[in-house]
């Protein structure tokens, strides 16, 4: 195993041929071979006219999910436009590809580093977390410590495949996002599951489990996704929040968690990490001020995903089979934040009540009751779990 | 007697009932406590009475009721508006009240020791002498004389923390300019009601509308939760999280009327609502628990709140094997008596009064009809204490060492990387000398969380939640911009690490967290959120200053190694050792069948070679 680990890592890392030197043997015309609009050979405008002729088919990464957006635009038509048709220029529009050179261009032309992904796949988005990093509260108070592009974060345990060296590349080619499949590699592609962790000999798990529903790690998650508009700017002084790229609106969050992420069925029908994307709330201050409406609930959507925080361990059985709160199951009695009380119109952020998965499904209450119940089967792979862990924990009187 | 003698005889006995009026009246000006208000009153003509007893002006306020002019009628007042301040309190509040004067004169609210030994302790800040907040004699614990230095001379940088930044808190120093924070100095800071924004809203007209003041000028003989929560905001945040609220991410939403909110406090925090104490949710107020001994003293002087407070959870609930103690009321000085003078029923004389953790009477816990009762002071609500003595629940081996809110707390606050800036060339208000001198504090966090929270054992020996106390990293800032220490950790226990403190939130729960919930989470025991790898626990949140330690923990488990890297403070307190870690942890071998508290195994400790015995061997083995 760890020599295979070693050689996958080997092999990502072999030097690239310099990518510059690729091209510097090609006459300029061979990439700017026309003027006017055409000038930028790598644009998005005229589907990277000069890049396409050798790098055939690439450019069709514009019609898929980094150059269109669909999804997130979707979503906005369905929440955030509702109140503000404008909402989508005036917040999304930072992050869309405009060509090759926003991911190529970083030194010279090359294959983009993680850095490169993480100019866009920044914050909430996936790809952050790869390198350990989880959002930070939006208050000022919380905006300290490191920065990168201008955006602070929380110092995570790094998934597994970013300490040993690998780039975003290693599992997302260029070619399947040309061909706007999330990626290339999946886990099995490089990994055969071994017997040995208990884990694995469970055939359910197998079965019925993303390898990723136990081994991400952690996963940022922002419970309540505010988006304040200001129509006079002064009155944002009274908001000591993060500064956006909008001049017309402040962001918040009613509260962000990155431990272990709830679990739900992705559109496979496998148990997935999901995370809510987005409990979006509206306000328009100068209405509310007004007294109009305030704190108005767009949206309350989950997503089934793909955390990048890949580690060799996980949870302990009871993380999920003792944890209804993991499934949107939280029982009454457990109850923390009181959503009701202050206006946010949802019982709980764990209840699956009002709330659903757009690509995918809460697990059911009864499946969930069926999974908790304490079979034989459990029991005795329950027991050996802990013997084995309990078997090399070393009795000391050091605190 | 016709109509005209009617109206002479009528004449003479009113002018007799005038000349016997004024007689009786320069008569009595004599015995009269109160001397006359015309003056006051001529500009504060419809300011409340501070109360029935308290009626006059100028035995507490001092002053000249008697001249015209404001200035000739000010000029002799006791401390402007509040004779209770300490520097006139010895002559208005402590005249008739010394019993009480002398008490809080030493309570821990007014000397503030624990806080400034603790920021002292955790600042690198201890020289030879020991500060309070004002200096002066005063008698220990065990009523040995002691002197203390003021903290006003306190020449380091936990000196200037707690003059600029803590004590704002401080029964002796009044504060109109926090919202929602404000409050008088002295006993008015209790005993008078403040408002958000420190402004008189009662009736004096002269008085309408003017800012540092009390909203109205009825005493509050009992104060309520809402006083206590002036000062009980910040960092333990227990009248908050009794209240059923949390400052904690400080997102500023939801909105409240197009502001920030949906509550706002003090320092631009906003407070949202969290599933209150249980005891709230009861109707009950912080000094329906707290005797007037745990807020004003008992005369001598303690090194920290614990040692002061006297009540415990086990005083009305009875511990696992001893019921609630009482004693009857049988002299007629008793202190249960004098105390329940205002609440709505008094103690009478044979009522059997519950004994706090030091064997004192409550004034408002009783023992009758075989169970316990508890008043609300202001209320007057009669609540039925559940008793838990013998239950199966709390007789489980192993539990004996576990405080009741180890497992009742329903969260517990914990503020995870307080990283704190001292820049010597900008100016703060030092509140204690009065004045702004170089150097001012600022602060930034990393994180906050209510549950799960971390386990350690506490100065009792007894397994405690415990909470980050502090996770300071200090930098300074020289005048000329240069930085002299950066993200510093202080030495502590004659090593740099952080400090996490037992700490009880005041968000307990009538349903504890549940076996499997505790034994199966190692957050429960320090290792913050975390993976199992192996034998080792991984956390997640990483502190910055390391590659594999977690902010959110004291412990790590390396290949079966349980090693503790930051400190519990006070005396005896620490990390759960690797054998008690291993106890904890073994127990999740028999919960899985075994998941009832009044299971027969749980009466004496565990036999873990049971999982090898014929019976258990057959049941482990079924397919």
């Amino acid at each position: 195993m760890r020599w295979m680990i070693l050689f996958i890592v080997g092999f990502c890392l072999l030097p690239e041929p310099d990518a510059m030197a690729a091209h510097t043997g090609l006459v300029c015309s061979s990439c700017h071979r026309q003027g006017g609009g055409y000038s930028d050979p790598a644009s998005r405008l005229n589907r990277a006219g000069g890049c396409a002729v050798c790098h055939q088919g690439h450019e069709r990464i514009f019609d898929h999910a980094m150059g269109q957006r669909s999804g997130e635009e979707q979503f906005v038509q369905r929440s955030y436009a509702r109140f503000d048709s404008g909402f989508w220029e005036k917040n999304c529009n930072s992050c869309h590809l405009k060509g090759c050179l926003d991911c190529h261009g970083e030194k010279g032309l090359a294959k983009p580093t993680v850095a490169a992904c993480q100019r866009c796949h920044t914050g909430y988005f996936t790809g952050w977390d790869y390198s350990g990093r989880a959002p930070r509260e939006d208050n000022m108070r919380y905006q300290r410590g490191i920065a990168v592009n201008g955006e602070t974060f929380l110092k995570m345990l790094p998934d597994v495949h970013y300490s040993a060296g690998m780039t975003c590349g290693a599992c997302h080619s260029m070619k399947s996002l040309a061909e706007g499949q999330k990626s290339s590699k999946g886990c099995r592609d490089c990994h055969k599951p071994s017997q040995k962790p208990l884990e694995h000999r469970i055939a359910a798990h197998m079965e019925r489990l993303e390898c990723y529903a136990c081994h991400s790690a952690w996963a940022p998650q922002e419970y309540g996704t505010f988006y304040l508009r200001f129509r006079d700017q002064r009155m944002k002084e009274d908001f000591d929040l993060t500064p956006t790229s909008s001049a017309e609106y402040l962001r918040s969050a009613y509260l962000k968690k990155q431990d272990a992420p709830p679990l739900g069925i992705n559109a496979a029908g496998r148990i997935s990490p999901i995370r809510p994307m987005f409990i979006a709330y509206y306000t328009d201050i100068m209405t509310a001020r007004n007294n109009g409406p305030e704190n108005t609930l767009l949206a309350a959507e989950w997503r089934a995903y793909f955390p990048h925080t890949i580690r060799r361990g996980s949870v302990t059985c009871e993380g999920c089979h003792d944890n209804p709160t993991r499934f949107l199951l939280e029982p009454e009695s457990r109850r923390i934040y009181n959503l009701k009380k202050d206006g946010l119109g949802l019982e709980s952020f764990w209840s699956q009540k009002e709330q659903r998965v757009s690509n995918g499904s809460f697990m059911d209450a009864a499946r969930y009751l069926r999974m908790s119940s304490k079979s034989p089967a459990y029991t005795k792979a329950y027991v050996e779990k802990w013997k084995t862990f309990l078997n090399h924990v070393e009795n000391s009187s050091r605190p | 007697m016709n109509g005209v003698q009617v109206i002479k005889s009528r004449a003479r006995q009113l002018a007799a009932l005038f000349f016997l009026t004024i007689l009786l009246a320069v008569v009595c000006a004599g015995c009269v406590v109160q001397k006359k208000a015309e003056g006051c009153i001529s500009c504060h003509g419809n300011l409340e009475h501070a109360s029935k007893s308290h009626s006059g002006c100028v035995d507490c306020h001092g002053g000249n009721s008697s001249s015209r002019d404001k200035d000739g009628a000010h000029t002799t007042l006791h401390s402007k508006a509040n004779p209770s301040s300490p520097d006139s309190w010895e002559k208005s509040c402590g005249k008739c009240h010394r019993y009480q004067l002398e008490r809080v004169k030493s309570t821990l609210m007014q000397t503030n020791e624990g806080m400034i030994r603790n920021i002292q302790l955790t600042w690198e800040g201890m020289d030879d002498h020991s500060y309070n907040s004002t200096g002066g004699k005063f008698f220990d614990a065990a009523g040995k004389p002691v002197e203390y230095d003021s903290v006003e001379h306190l020449d380091n940088l936990s000196g200037e923390l707690y003059r600029k930044f803590c004590s704002r808190c401080h029964v002796g120093s009044s504060n109109s300019e926090s919202y929602g924070a404000a409050h008088a100095s002295g006993c008015a800071a209790c005993h008078f009601p403040w408002n958000d924004t420190a402004t008189y809203e009662g009736s004096d007209k002269t008085m309408k509308g003017r800012g540092g003041h009390s909203a109205n000028h009825s005493m509050t003989p009992l104060p309520e939760t809402q006083v206590c929560a002036r000062c009980h905001n910040r960092s333990g945040r227990i009248a908050l999280s009794y209240q059923g609220l949390y400052d904690g991410n400080n997102g500023l939403v939801p909105t409240s009327q197009g502001e920030a909110g949906p509550l706002m406090t003090s320092g631009a925090r906003n407070l949202t609502r969290i599933s209150p104490d249980v005891h709230f949710a009861a109707g009950m107020e912080c000094i329906d628990c707290h005797t007037s001994r745990d807020v004003m003293g008992d005369g001598f002087a303690y090194r920290n709140m614990y040692q002061q407070t006297e009540i415990s959870c086990e005083d009305c609930h009875g511990s696992s094997s001893v019921v609630p103690r009482f004693r009857e009321v049988t002299r007629e000085n008793d202190e249960a008596l004098r105390e329940s003078k205002s609440y709505k029923q008094p103690v009478t004389s044979g009522m059997r009064m519950i004994q706090t953790a030091k064997g004192r009477s409550y004034s408002n816990v009783f023992f009758k009809d075989g169970a316990v009762w508890l008043q609300g002071k202001k209320s007057g609500k009669l609540h039925r204490s559940k008793v838990i003595t013998g239950t199966a629940e709390h007789t489980i081996a192993g539990h004996g060492r576990l405080e009741c809110y180890a497992c009742h707390s329903h969260t517990s606050v914990q503020c995870y990387g307080c990283h704190t800036r001292y820049d010597r060339g900008k100016p703060g208000m030092d509140f204690i000398k009065g004045e702004e001198t170089a150097g001012a504090f600022s602060e930034t966090e990393d994180y906050r969380m209510l549950f799960p929270f971390p386990l350690a054992l506490n100065q009792r020996g007894r397994i405690s939640p415990v909470t980050p106390g502090c996770q300071t990293f200090v930098t300074v800032a020289e005048a000329d911009g240069s930085t002299s220490k950066t993200e510093y950790v202080a030495k502590f226990k004659g090593k740099q690490q952080l400090r996490f403190a037992p700490f009880y939130s005041h968000n307990s729960t009538k349903k504890a967290i549940t076996c499997a919930e505790c034994h199966g989470n190692p957050a429960f025991l320090g290792f913050g959120q975390h993976i199992v790898e192996g034998s080792s626990i991984k956390g997640t949140l990483i502190c910055e200053r390391s590659d594999s330690k977690p902010l959110d923990g004291f412990l790590t488990m390396e290949h079966g190694r349980v090693n503790a890297f930051s400190a519990i403070t006070r005396e005896n307190s620490r990390p759960l050792s690797g054998t008690e870690v291993k106890r904890t942890l073994s127990v999740n071998l028999c919960l899985p069948c075994h998941d009832k508290a009044r299971d027969p195994i749980y009466r004496k400790g565990i036999n873990l070679r049971a999982l090898d015995d014929t019976l258990h061997r057959r049941l482990l083995s079924a397919p």
